[in-house]
């Protein structure tokens, strides 16, 4: 797949989407295939979804440039009690880190759109990290990765 | 997986005014959101409009900026937006977001339409 460290553990999928708008809910629809016995169920499943698709919006925009040909890599994990979804596109080297999480967080301010001081947009980061364990963002030439973890079992619903 | 594109029905119901979305809130819901928006308004007599999201089966950080942007036309034109058929999933979203600190959320769209009728009576 990738340059990128893989993490250890139980491979549960791997596989490509392209980087078409929409796609991400491929990407989502199989991620939680993956997961589906592995004792994440409920809100947290659910969050793992959106953070998943949102991940996978990103990379295909910002990172891929929506290029159908250059494809977005998932793979799922598990390792321990931890569910790993590693998130690869090929905008190591022009993404905007802001866009990415590789950069300073840029918190959306709900009352600053709406005066119309900021754009309405840019809450695809901002849910992530709010959807999930852990969020690590990883660069290597070319390759752009992102990271999340959930835990099983003993997360907070 | 096949994709339910976004739809939208307008309807007034004792001068407030509904829009009953189905499908997905995504990018792709803009112009069919922002439509619904002025044909909801049209004849300016709603000063509440509903958000009825019973069956919308996903909401995407792009549909939630074209929330926002719903939310701050109604604001500036002085209309209270309220929300009603969200899952618990985006419930918590519309928390996180504070959407919900601006949008009052019902459970159902009768919840919603009755607290409307009230506040109009009272």
């Amino acid at each position: 797949m990738t340059s990128v460290a893989h993490p250890a553990g139980r491979q549960l999928a791997s596989f490509a989407v392209a980087s078409e708008p929409g796609n991400e809910r491929v990407a989502l629809a199989r991620v939680a295939e993956a997961v589906a016995g592995c004792g994440l169920t409920g809100a947290r499943l659910e969050r793992l979804k959106t953070a998943v698709a949102e991940a996978t919006m990103n990379a295909i925009e910002h990172g891929n440039r929506n290029q159908p040909e250059i494809p977005v890599d998932v793979e799922v994990t598990q390792d321990g009690p931890d569910i790993i979804v590693a998130i690869t596109d090929r905008g190591g080297e022009h993404t905007a880190p802001e866009t990415t999480g590789a950069g300073p967080a840029v918190t959306p301010d709900l009352e600053l759109k709406l005066a119309g001081e900021q754009s309405p947009r840019g809450w695809g980061l901002f849910l992530i990290r709010n959807m999930v364990d852990a969020m690590q963002v990883s660069t290597d030439g070319p390759w752009h990765t992102i990271q999340l973890t959930m835990r099983t079992g003993g997360g907070h619903d | 997986m096949t994709k339910r594109v976004c739809a939208a029905a307008v309807h007034a119901v004792d001068g407030t005014a509904v829009i009953e979305l189905t499908g997905e809130v995504d990018g792709s819901a803009a112009a069919v959101l922002n439509a619904a928006y002025q044909q909801a308004i049209a004849d300016g007599t709603a000063q509440t409009v509903v958000l009825d999201f019973a069956r919308v089966d996903y909401i995407n950080s792009t549909g939630i900026a074209l929330i926002v942007s719903v939310l701050a036309q109604a604001r500036a034109q002085r209309r209270k937006v309220v929300a009603s058929g969200l899952s618990e999933h985006y419930r918590e979203i519309f928390d996180i977001t504070r959407l919900s600190d601006f949008i009052e959320v019902f459970g159902d769209l009768n919840t919603a339409l009755a607290d409307a009728g009230s506040l109009r009576e009272g």
